[in-house]
């Protein structure tokens, strides 16, 4: 299907603050399908890197679907909340009005998330919360390291040549790393008062949610590029959360040498169609429409 | 804040329009011009606080995505110097229609810089003010920022003669021959004169190609022409230490220089 498509710039949320674009087909849905709504990465405004969610976004609408792009509060053209929600909630609370939006003005009932990076911690974070999610679209989310990401991670570095070059000429970000640790361990009182996500067991929030997601029969796929220093194996999702129990409900997809952005036109070439044949072959897979009762929370039907 | 799309069917651009919200008259606006490529990803929010502060301090903005970039219909493949400069001219026109207002103040960074240079000099009674921030002086010298580009190419003007529709790749962005040549072209000094519009040209970065280009401007009208440098941090560049910052300090010395 390769349909004509219309983008338009919209004012949404609960304050008309949030900036948004919605792109879909000209001609009316010829089938029904979840619509797509794709998160900010970081403080990359709706465009995402290299206009990467612009033509994600076309894509998605020339397939028949209805695809929305939208800024958190405080990034890109939207503006800041008013109600000093912590960050994380502040992401949240936006993809809960972009929703109810697309739910009032499109009639959809059916959402897939699609986020990189912070977007994808965003996605699962909020998508087992919202019984209008059917699918969670990730690239690198975040993962704990393993220990099999250890063992790779210094085998990979031991055997490129500029580790060894900068190890010699005392540019090793790894070597200086452990250094500044050393001196924690000696003199704990340098340690930085600065809250870390480690403090705030995001590891085992993330299991959870994971758990939680599964629970609901969203399906996931999970898209890893290997040029980061989050992940370096395809499984190593899976090693990183043992006790979720993905089922048949996760797919993963290894980008070899791809780097954390999908930087390169060709890494994108291939990106953008998979997730197209994804979302189509797992489609038979989405969990039956339920009746959204805003008055009862999100999860209408527990 | 209203977002929409402008221009032809052809070539929708996107655009947001900020009104007037000071108790000021409200008799003045301004049309922002982002960079180009990675440039523009960074510096999105800083001329989106830009535009707010302005429009705080009493002006109708406009700012909009070139025609292939952003939000904007069409490829970056399908995309030229000349088009972009076309795109400004609707720019200046929609906000003219807008707000009411009959003259208006270009502001650009970068390559929208240059690009609103050209546009100003072409129609000196509309543009009544130009903001060169960090502008693209010498094209040569821009795209050799690139390193991709093979020296040979760039040292010989015969080889961008070659039509091809996507050859490089800068920092994930397409760069066409077309564009190339394009970007080739640029001499912002040849472009800016004569004097006709007062300008104020901000530098966060001074580099060897501003000292070629300070004395073409010393036959222009000092009362024209305001070089300034500020150091400041420079919001096109991805930094992990100012991701998201805004250089408050340029920001204000545009508003108080265009008060």
């Amino acid at each position: 299907m390769n349909q004509k498509i219309n983008e338009q710039a919209v004012l949404l949320g609960k304050r008309q603050s949030l900036v948004g674009i919605l792109t879909r087909a000209v001609a009316p849905a010829s089938r029904n399908g979840p619509a797509v709504v794709i998160l900010n990465t970081g403080v990359i405004h709706r465009v995402g890197h290299h206009r990467m969610y612009v033509t994600m976004a076309r894509a998605l609408a020339r397939a028949g679907r209805i695809v929305l792009r939208f800024d958190f509060s405080g990034i890109g053209d939207s503006d800041a909340r008013t109600d000093a929600l912590p960050l994380v909630d502040s992401c949240l609370a936006d993809i809960k009005e972009a929703l109810d939006w697309l739910e009032r003005e499109h009639q959809v009932s059916q959402i897939i998330l699609i986020g990189l990076c912070s977007g994808a911690d965003h996605a699962v974070l909020y998508g087992h919360t919202d019984a209008r999610i059917v699918a969670l679209v990730l690239m690198d989310p975040t993962i704990p390291a393993t220990r099999r990401f250890y063992l790779h991670y210094i085998a990979r570095r031991l055997t490129r040549l500029h580790n060894w070059t900068n190890l010699l000429a005392g540019r090793s970000r790894l070597l200086n790393e452990w250094a500044k640790q050393l001196i924690l361990v000696v003199r704990p009182g340098l340690r930085s008062r600065q809250i870390t996500l480690q403090d705030l067991q995001f590891h085992t929030c993330l299991e959870q949610s994971y758990q939680n997601t599964v629970d609901r029969r969203i399906q996931i796929l999970a898209i890893l590029s290997e040029e980061t220093t989050r992940q370096t194996y395809s499984g190593q999702i899976l090693d990183a959360f043992p006790n979720v129990q993905f089922r048949d409900q996760l797919t993963t997809e290894f980008f070899p040498c791809s780097d954390h952005l999908f930087t390169l036109e060709a890494d994108r070439a291939k990106l953008i169609p998979l997730i197209l044949r994804w979302i189509d072959a797992s489609s038979s897979m989405f969990r039956a429409e339920q009746p959204y009762n805003p008055q009862n929370g999100n999860l209408a039907a527990e | 804040m209203s977002p929409f799309f402008f221009g032809t069917s052809e070539r929708r651009i996107f655009g947001v329009y900020e009104p007037a919200t000071s108790g000021t008259s409200g008799k003045r606006a301004a049309v922002f011009c982002y960079p180009w490529g990675a440039e523009y990803i960074y510096a999105h929010r800083t001329i989106r606080q830009l535009a707010v502060k302005l429009s705080t301090a009493g002006f109708h903005t406009l700012r909009f995505d070139f025609f292939g970039t952003g939000d904007s219909a069409g490829d970056l493949t399908d995309a030229d110097l000349a088009g972009w400069e076309n795109d400004v001219e609707s720019a200046i026109e929609e906000i003219r229609d807008i707000s009411g207002v009959s003259q208006v103040t270009l502001i650009g960074m970068r390559l929208g810089a240059t690009i609103a240079a050209s546009v100003a000099a072409k129609y000196p009674r509309t543009v009544d003010r130009l903001i060169l921030w960090d502008p693209i002086v010498s094209g040569e010298e821009y795209l050799r920022q690139f390193d991709v580009i093979p020296q040979k190419l760039l040292n010989t003007r015969h080889c961008l003669s070659t039509d091809s529709k996507s050859s490089y790749e800068i920092q994930g962005f397409p760069l066409t021959m077309n564009m190339m040549r394009g970007f080739h072209s640029i001499d912002l000094g040849a472009w800016i004169s004569p004097p006709s519009t007062r300008t104020l040209m901000l530098l966060t970065e001074p580099l060897p190609f501003h000292e070629r280009f300070f004395p073409i401007l010393a036959g222009r009208d000092p009362g024209s022409l305001e070089i300034e440098t500020i150091a400041a941090t420079r919001p096109w560049l991805e930094s992990s230490a100012s991701a998201g910052g805004t250089p408050v300090d340029v920001i204000l010395r545009i508003v108080n220089w265009l008060g």
